[in-house]
Order: C-alpha cells, then structure tokens, then sequence
C-alpha cells in the first residue's frame, strides 16, 4: 500500500475553547514538515463557511489526497468536514476528524504545554492513519416496499395503515386469535370519551380498505432474522378449527368456561368471537372444546407455517398490566379487591347499578402506582393516574350514588388531563395522599372493606375509609417475547424494548431497520402509543419510499486468502453477521456493526476492520512512539 | 383511627360549605391568610377537616374565629374553591355545634324555621305591646306615657339575662370542645385571670382584623361593632338615667345624643353597604350569602332605622307615628336580638375574642405542660 503524501491538516480555535489552552501554532509548527504533509494551517472557526472553503480550495488547488482536521468532537462535526470533502472531489473516508477539544484544551485547561503535546499526538495519530486510508465506498442496501409489523394493538393497527397508505405491503402478525389489543377492554378511553371497542372498530374498519395489508393472526413468531432490506421471519398460523358460523351456532356449543377478555367476570363458550373486532371468524380453544360436533367445526385444519419477507420490522408487542402479589393491598385474600383493567370490564357490563360478585357497590377506594414506582419497577406507568381519574367519572356517571377515594402518591393528571382531576373534585370524590413507606392497609370488617391510610394532608392522621370495592391503579410491565432475542433487541433498565436515543432517535432500535411503536418501549396511553406507531412509519417510509438504505462502510473485512475457516469468528458474532462459504468466512454487509469483535479472535489475522486496517493501526501507535 | 365521614360533608353544604372536595390542598391560602400563623395554620388544615368529615377535629379548632373573612385567600385560590367561604361555613356549623338546644341548628338548615321564629317573635312583640301599653296621648308626643318604663326596663332586663344565659353556656360549650381536642390540658385557673386582657383587649379593637390588607374592613366593621357597643351601653345606661323613654327628650348637644347618633349613623352605614356589597357580590366575603346573612342585616337595618324614624318623629311631635314605629321598633328588635346573639349570626361576637382567649389560655398552659412544639403548615 502506497502512502498518502498530500494530506492537509486543519487545526480549529474553536473560538477560544480549543486556542485558549492548546497553542494551536505550535500545534501546525510541529506537524507541518511531516513527509507526508503537504499543508497545515489553523483557523478560527474551522466549520465556518470560510473554513470549509479553505478546506475545499486546498483540495482543489494542491491536489490533497488526505485531510485531518482536529477541532471539536466528530459527534458535532464529521459530517460537515465529509461533506465539505466529498463537495471538493475527494473520497470523503478520506478526510479523518480528530477531537482536541473535549479530549485536549476542555479537559487540561490547567495545564498549556501538556494539552498542547497531547493536541499533537492526537494529530499526528490522525496523518498516520490517513497517509494509509483507502477510498471506501458507503454501503448501499436495497428495500423493497415490504415491512413486517409485529402486535396487532393499536399501534400495530395505525402502523399497518399508515405503512399501507404510502404503497408499502405489510404483514400484520397478532398472536391472539383477534386483532385489537387491549384497548377493545377499556371502557371509556380518555380523552375521546369513546369506549375502546369503538376506538378499534374505527381502525379494523380503515384496514379492510387496503388489500396491500396482509393479516396473521393467531399466529405464533418461529423464527426471526435478517437485515434491514432483508428480514425474514416464519409464523406459525394457528387453524380456527372453524369457519364463519352465525352466533345460533355458536350459542349451541354446552361448554363455558371464564372468559379472559372479561376477567373471569362473564363466561363464554369453547367456540367464541369478539364483537367489533378482526376477524369475524370464531375461533375454537381446543383446551375446552369437548369435540361434541355441534358447531360444525373442522377438525382437520392444520397449522399453516408461512415465511415472510420484509425490508423493515415494526415491533408493536404492547404491554401488560402488573399482577399483584396475593395479600399485597388484601388482592386474592379479600373479596372485592380487584384491579383496574377489571374495574374497567365490571363497568363496562354492569346495567342499572354496579354490582360486584353479587354485591352491590356504593362505595370505591383506588389506591394509586400499585406496581410501579417502587424498588421492583422504578418508573411511573404514565397512564394509570389519568385512567383511574377517567374510570371513576365514568362509573360516577353511570351509576346513581357512588362514592370514589382516591388513595395517591401524587397525581400525574400532565397537560389537559388536569381537567380530569379537578372534575373528580367538583364530583365530590376525596383524595387521600398516602406516604410509600407507609402504604395503606386494606383489611375486612363484615361486610366491608376497610382501607386504613395515614393522611400525609392532615400529617398523618390516620384514616379508615370503610368500601365495597377496593380498585387497584396497577402499571404497566413489557410484555415479553422471544422475537426480540430473535432480531436482539436491546432492553432498558425497565424492561421494555429500547431506542438508540430518547430524544434524537426515538423509534429506532440498536437494530438496522428494526424500529418500535407502542407500549412496548415503555409506558404510553393511546395517544402516544399512536403518534409513537406514526411516528416509525415516517422513520420506516425514509427507507420504503427511497427505495434504498445507506450504511457507513466501516465493517469487518476478511481476507479470503489467510482465512483457513476454523470458525472462531462465527460464534464471536453479537450480530450473528458471519457464515462459512465454501470453507471462508463471509460477512452479512447489512447485518456487521463493525464492533471488531471477530477480528480479535482471528487466529490468522485474516479480519481487517475497514478504516481500522492493521497497517493502519500500527502506523498510528509508531506516529507517537518515542515522543 | 379516625374513620371519614362523608356524610358531615354532605351537611356541611347546607351551612354553604358547597366547595371543599375542590380544594387539593395546596395550601396557597393558608399562605396568604394575613390571619394565620405558625401555631394556628389556616384555612388549608381546616378545610382538609372539612372534606375528610372529620367532626371531632372540626369542633376542637378555634381556628374558624380566628378568621375574618377578609377573602385574600378566595382570591389567591388557583381551584376557586373559596376558602374563605368555606371558613365561614365552619363558623355556622360550630354555632349550631356550640348551641345545646338544637334551636341553632334548625336557623341554619331551615329557612321556613328562620323565617317562622322571626314572624312569632315580631307577632307576638307586638301583641305584648298592644295588651300593655299605657293610654295614647294624641295631642303631644308622651313616648313615656305610651310605654311606660317600669314596665319596658325590667322586661328588657329579663329578656337580657335570658339571651346572656344562652350565649354564655354555649360558650362554655365551646371552651369544652377546645379544651378537650388533641393534647390534653390542664389550664390552671390563674392563667383564665391573668389572659382576661386579651379577651378584653381583641373585644375592643378588632385588632385582628386589621392584618387584613384591605384595611376597609376593619374600619366598616369597628363602624358596626362600635355603633352597636354604643346603643347596647345607652339602653342600659338609660335603664338608670331615663332620658330616652322620655316625655321630653334631651338637647341635640347632649352627650347621650350625640352618641345615639353616632350609633345610628354607624350601624346604618355600615348595613347599607354590607346589603350593597351583597348584592353586588364583588368582594369575596359578599359574594355567597346564606340566608341568615340576609335575615341578620335586614333586622338589623329595620331595627336602627325604626329607631331613627322615633326620634325623628319626637322631634317633630307626631305622636302616633311615634308611637307606632316604636312598637315596630322594638318588634324587630327582640328577634334580632333573641334569635342572633346567642343562636346564629351575631353570637360570634362572643366567640371571637373567647376563641382567642381560649387559644392563649391553651397555649401558655401547654408551655408550662412542655417545652414549646413546631406544628405543620
Ligand atoms: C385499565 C387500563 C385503562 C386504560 N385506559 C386508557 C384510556 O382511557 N386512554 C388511553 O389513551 N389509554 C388507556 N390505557 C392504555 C392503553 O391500553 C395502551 O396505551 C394501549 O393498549 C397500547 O397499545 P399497544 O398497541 O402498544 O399495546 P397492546 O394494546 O398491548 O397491543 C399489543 C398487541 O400485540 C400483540 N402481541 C404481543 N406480543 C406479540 C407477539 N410476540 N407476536 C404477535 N403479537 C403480539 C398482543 O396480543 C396485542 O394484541 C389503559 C390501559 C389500561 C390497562
Ligand atoms: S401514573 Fe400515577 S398511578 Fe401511575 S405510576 Fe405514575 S404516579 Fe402512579
Ligand atoms: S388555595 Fe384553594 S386549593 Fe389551595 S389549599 Fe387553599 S382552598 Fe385548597
């Protein structure tokens, strides 16, 4: 490999940040008679529209075939400086942005001459490793129009239409046997006011409309793999042992059995259906049905397994309500202690007044962040505060004479819910505010239920609040599956599903291409659930409608002649990106993150990580030897 | 363990406590309250009581008295939730909670019961008169003739000992649901003595009130306070002297008469612009009226302005519209007097400086009991 004798090497002030400490002078002094440079100058502001000019005019004029610029960190700035190369003719891999800022003058403001030779050392690194850069070409990957949206929730089901109305297939996967999710089990949602079958069936309704959005559900994930451009995963479609029958058939099948959409509160039969929801095709579940013939099922139908192909995978997996402990606030050990999803169930059925195993209820203590906020799962639900707001107007408004208590920590009624709280007020319900080193006690007084509380308002009175039913506020936990250690996506502290970056890329994951929408990253009511479902679909729409992605060409690189195949790297693989072809490792280009990993481990030195070569790396440790 | 009670709540709203549930407790009025301090924190404290329902809290407090009303906190309050209203809804309620015969109660909660008690004593007032007034002189204005003192002084002391029976044993009451709440006290007797000054000393000056920062409040009601401390102390000073129940009524300049004139126009005064100000609703503590609010200032307007027509029409010698307007006079009195002073409105006359009294009295036997403690805001 020849050496890049014209390299040009920039050195930015900063204003003062970096020239305040770094004597950039002398900085430019000692490098500039390097054999392999051919001009080195500093500037006040390098990423000005003046220095990127200078920069470009070098090229141009002395015919650079190498840059270094050293200024602030590349996470601000690298992309400027390549693209001012790229504007001036050169390969923009060519141009190597080094950090003297925040590595050098920010950290050593105290001591001039030690920052300035460190400044030196990080440039001189910076010649040595361009004088033996190659001309690398970013990596282009092809995407077809195909994407693959995993949960069939809310957000799964916004996904899949706003994936569909810009031209894209999609393949809906739904593991349960109907679409919808969990806000078909809501009674009221907030801040529409229209229950959640509603809400659904207004989606279900628009997904009908496009043929280009194929749904899958009672369909179990096999395998999941790939890359961006190219996924591939394999479900398993469970047969509904039946076809589309009137409800007179199904009314005829003698088996019943709780049913789990209502919590146990109503039964329904072996052979059952969801009204407002997708598909209208009853499903039999086999764990019940006696075989007895009078819905006129079909047996023999037999699991189907189809692969799908996509460009991009939404996950949109959702959540689940926490279970309490038996005993934790009287849960399983009292009867009528029960928690918010059934609360919203009971009202949901209930007619006329509100009865609870029989029993009819006036009276109702909420007790708030049951399952979040506490030592096991630190963060707040988000959701619940308003929820059970929400759920006591509406069972206030339906039934005559109901009284509400609300046990809290704090209530985070945020933005326009606020409305919530102070209507809950006007309504007359009380608010109890409880400390969570001394939760409430709920215990049983005859016919009663006793919440015991001390009232962190009147400082610490304590309080027995004497009701029927005791509603649990329970939070959110991920609901979890094995596609994500499938495709490996990383988790947060939490649990749920992580993005790359919060606030700069919120519904990408770690993953190329694999990206999230819905309670699955984290607590959210609908109306986040929904922007965030949105909000993938125009991050997966950048790649779907240009037809192409690009990624940064730094992965690994095997020499085929020093490979002898021993497989080492293969299981070194976080990504699983490696293979053995025809005896010789070969790398997935779309699936490599370029960590190097495999390279270490390469008995014959035969993985070389593009813009890390070995000579490279050894040129750059000599540059400073001996200084 | 303190169970809550809803159901006092509820009837706390018949004594105009309508917004208490709409408090979230912030505390932003206790903050401004000009009123409250560290020791004796309000309205949030009591208004938690409220809405929780817990009564004995609620009778032990003297908290309610120490507020005037001055409305800074209904002002400042970022949920309307009035607290100043809410406080004098406290002081309804503890009236009729001081009262033992239940009289109280019934005044409050029932205006057919309001209404029925005035019209009887109004009646029966007049009926009293029509069977024992003395012989109608027409042709000159003999007032005494009319009414004669022997027998209006010693009914009027009567009637005096009667309401001053009454209100005292409610306030013994009082001192009793003080006393008793929260930590327990042993106020030896010499303290009552040696904190009779406080007592005597808010009495006079209303001085609490004037930490309000509108200061016009204060000075309205010492207008109305001192105007009716001035006519109480001439009726009874005329028990001795008899120069109003007179046949031939003093000078102009006479002291006694400029003080009755003084009253009049004070009392008058300040009613007519407490009734405007009602109507009006600007201010918070006229922006809710209960209806005893409305029965104490017309009975109170009517009784002053009776009076003035007496005098007016002794001036100018008529002899039969003074005498009728004198009976209608004290027709309106006697309720005034009977019904408010020890059952509703005006018996917090008593109650206020009492409270405070008593609240000194607590507080100096709790520091001889211990050392002094901090108490939450
Ligand atoms: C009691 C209660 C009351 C609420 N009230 C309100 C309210 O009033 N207003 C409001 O805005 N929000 C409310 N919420 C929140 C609301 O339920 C959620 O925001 C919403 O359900 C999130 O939608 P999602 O699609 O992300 O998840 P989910 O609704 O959980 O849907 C996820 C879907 O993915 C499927 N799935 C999971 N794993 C797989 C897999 N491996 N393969 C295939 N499919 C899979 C599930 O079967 C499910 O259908 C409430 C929640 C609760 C618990
Ligand atoms: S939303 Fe409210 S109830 Fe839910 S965890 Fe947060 S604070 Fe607790
Ligand atoms: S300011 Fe209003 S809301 Fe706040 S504590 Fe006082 S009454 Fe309650």
């Amino acid at each position: 490999m020849t050496e890049r004798t014209k390299i040009g090497v920039y050195v930015c002030h900063c204003g003062g940040n970096i020239s305040d400490y770094v004597d950039v002078e002398k900085v430019v002094d000692s490098v500039k008679d390097l054999p392999n440079v051919a001009v080195a100058r500093h500037f006040v502001f390098m990423c000005s529209e003046a220095g990127q000019q200078l920069i470009k005019d070098d090229i141009k004029n002395l015919g650079l075939d190498g840059v270094v610029v050293a200024s602030c960190s590349p996470h601000l700035h690298e992309k400027t400086f390549r693209d001012a190369a790229k504007a001036a003719g050169l390969n923009p891999y060519l141009l190597e942005h080094v950090c003297i800022r925040e590595h050098s003058s920010w950290v050593h403001s105290d001591n001039r001459e030690g920052a300035t030779r460190k400044a030196t050392w990080i440039v001189k690194t910076a010649i040595a490793k361009i004088s033996l850069a190659r001309e690398l070409q970013p990596i282009r990957l092809d995407v077809e129009r195909e994407a693959i949206v995993i949960g069939g929730g809310i957000a799964g089901l916004r996904c899949a239409i706003d994936l569909a109305r810009a031209g894209s297939t999609v393949h809906l996967i739904e593991s349960s046997p109907f679409l919808g999710g969990r806000v078909p089990q809501i009674y009221k949602l907030y801040p529409s006011g229209k229950s959640g079958c509603e809400i659904v069936e207004e989606l279900i309704d628009e997904i009908k409309r496009y043929p280009n959005i194929k749904i899958y559900t009672n369909a179990e994930i096999l395998s999941a793999g790939g890359a961006i451009g190219d996924f591939k995963v394999t479900v398993k479609v469970n047969p509904r042992y039946v076809g589309k029958v009137s409800d007179d058939v199904i009314a005829k099948c003698p088996v019943e059995v709780p049913d789990e959409f209502n919590y146990g509160l109503t039964k329904r039969k072996a052979i059952y259906k969801r009204e407002h929801s997708y598909p209208d095709i009853p499903v039999i579940d086999m764990d019940a049905c006696t075989k007895c013939g009078e819905c006129n099922p079909d047996f023999d139908q037999q699991p189907q397994t189809i692969e799908l192909k996509g460009s991009l995978i939404v996950l949109a997996t959702g959540f689940k309500p926490y279970e309490p402990e038996e005993g934790e606030f009287g849960y399983k050990v009292h009867d009528g202690v029960i928690t918010l999803p059934v609360f919203e169930r009971l009202l949901a059925l209930s007619d006329g007044k509100l009865e609870y195993n029989g029993k009819e209820v006036r009276d109702i203590a909420f007790i708030y962040c049951v399952g979040s906020r506490n030592e096991e799962h630190e963060y707040c639900s988000r959701y619940c505060c308003v929820a059970t707001l929400n759920a006591s107007l509406g069972a206030l408004e339906k039934f005559d004479g109901l009284r509400a208590y609300h046990i809290y920590r704090d209530i985070r009624a945020y933005g326009k819910y606020e409305t919530y709280y102070e209507e809950a007020g006007k309504k007359k319900m009380l608010f109890i505010k409880y400390d969570p080193e001394e939760p409430p006690v709920v215990e049983k007084s005859g016919n009663k239920l006793i919440v015991r509380v001390k009232d962190l308002l009147t400082a610490g009175e304590e309080l027995e609040v004497p009701v029927d039913l005791v509603v649990l506020s329970v939070g959110m936990l991920p609901e979890m599956s094995e596609v994500f250690t499938m495709l490996r996506v990383p988790f947060s502290r939490d649990g749920f599903l992580q993005e790359v970056h919060p606030k700069l890329r919120p519904v990408e994951t770690a993953i190329g291409g694999v990206l999230l929408a819905g309670a699955c990253q984290g607590p959210k009511d609908t109306v986040e659930a929904t922007a965030s479902a949105s909000a993938a679909v125009a991050k997966a729409d950048t790649y779907l409608v240009k037809g192409y992605a690009e990624l940064e060409p730094f992965i690994a690189e095997i020499d085929p002649e020093k490979c002898d195949g021993c497989e080492e790297c293969v299981g070194e693989c976080p990504t699983s990106a490696i293979s053995i072809k025809d005896g010789k490792a070969v790398v997935n280009e779309a699936l490599c993150k370029g960590c190097g990993a495999c390279g270490g481990v390469c008995p014959t030195k035969a993985i070389n990580l593009r813009g890390y070569y070995y000579d490279q790396l050894e040129k750059m440790i000599d540059s400073v030897g001996g200084d | 363990m303190t169970r809550v009670n809803p159901e006092l709540a509820k009837e706390l709203e018949k004594f105009g406590a309508k917004s208490a549930t709409v408090c979230f407790n912030c505390g932003n009025c206790t903050a401004v309250c000009p009123l409250s301090n560290n020791s004796t924190p309000f309205p949030r404290r009591i208004i938690r009581y409220l809405q929780l329902g817990l009564e004995e809290r609620l009778l032990g407090r003297m908290e309610p008295w120490l507020c005037y009303y001055c409305g800074e906190c209904s002002q400042t309050c970022p949920r309307q939730a009035d607290p100043g209203e809410l406080m004098m809804a406290t002081r309804r309620y503890l009236t009729t909670r001081y009262d033992w015969t239940g009289l109280s109660k019934r005044l409050y909660t029932s205006k057919v019961w309001e209404v029925f008690c005035v019209g009887i004593l109004f009646f029966a007032t007049l009926a009293v008169i029509y069977l024992f007034h003395g012989p109608i002189v027409t042709d000159h204005t003999k007032l005494e003739t009319f009414a004669p003192a022997d027998i209006v002084h010693p009914t009027g002391y009567v009637f005096g000992a009667v309401l001053a029976f009454f209100l005292l044993s409610n306030v013994y009451r009082m001192h009793k649901f003080i006393m008793r709440s929260g930590e327990r006290v042993n106020a030896p007797l010499s303290l009552y003595f040696s904190e009779l000054g406080t007592l005597a000393v808010h009495f006079a000056t209303q001085a609490k009130l004037r930490l309000c920062t509108n200061k016009s409040f204060w000075i309205k009601h010492w207008l109305l306070m001192s105007g009716y401390t001035a006519a109480f102390i001439l009726v009874n000073v005329d028990l001795v002297t008899r120069w109003s129940l007179t046949d031939s009524p003093p000078p102009a300049w006479h002291p006694a008469k400029i003080l009755w004139t003084y009253a009049t126009i004070a009392m008058l005064y300040a009613t007519t612009v407490a009734i405007i100000g009602r109507l009006r609703k600007r201010e918070p503590i006229h922006k809710y009226s209960h209806s005893t609010d409305w029965m104490f200032l017309i009975l109170l307007w009517f009784t002053v302005f009776t009076g003035l027509l007496v005098r007016i029409f002794m001036q100018f010698d008529l002899p039969l519209p003074t005498y009728y307007t004198f009976a209608v006079h004290l027709a309106l009195a006697v309720p005034l007097l009977g019904l408010e002073v020890p059952f509703t409105k005006w018996s917090h006359l008593a109650y206020r400086p009492f409270a405070l009294y008593f609240e000194r009295v607590r507080e100096r036997a709790l520091q001889l009991q211990q050392p002094p403690q901090e108490e939450e805001a």
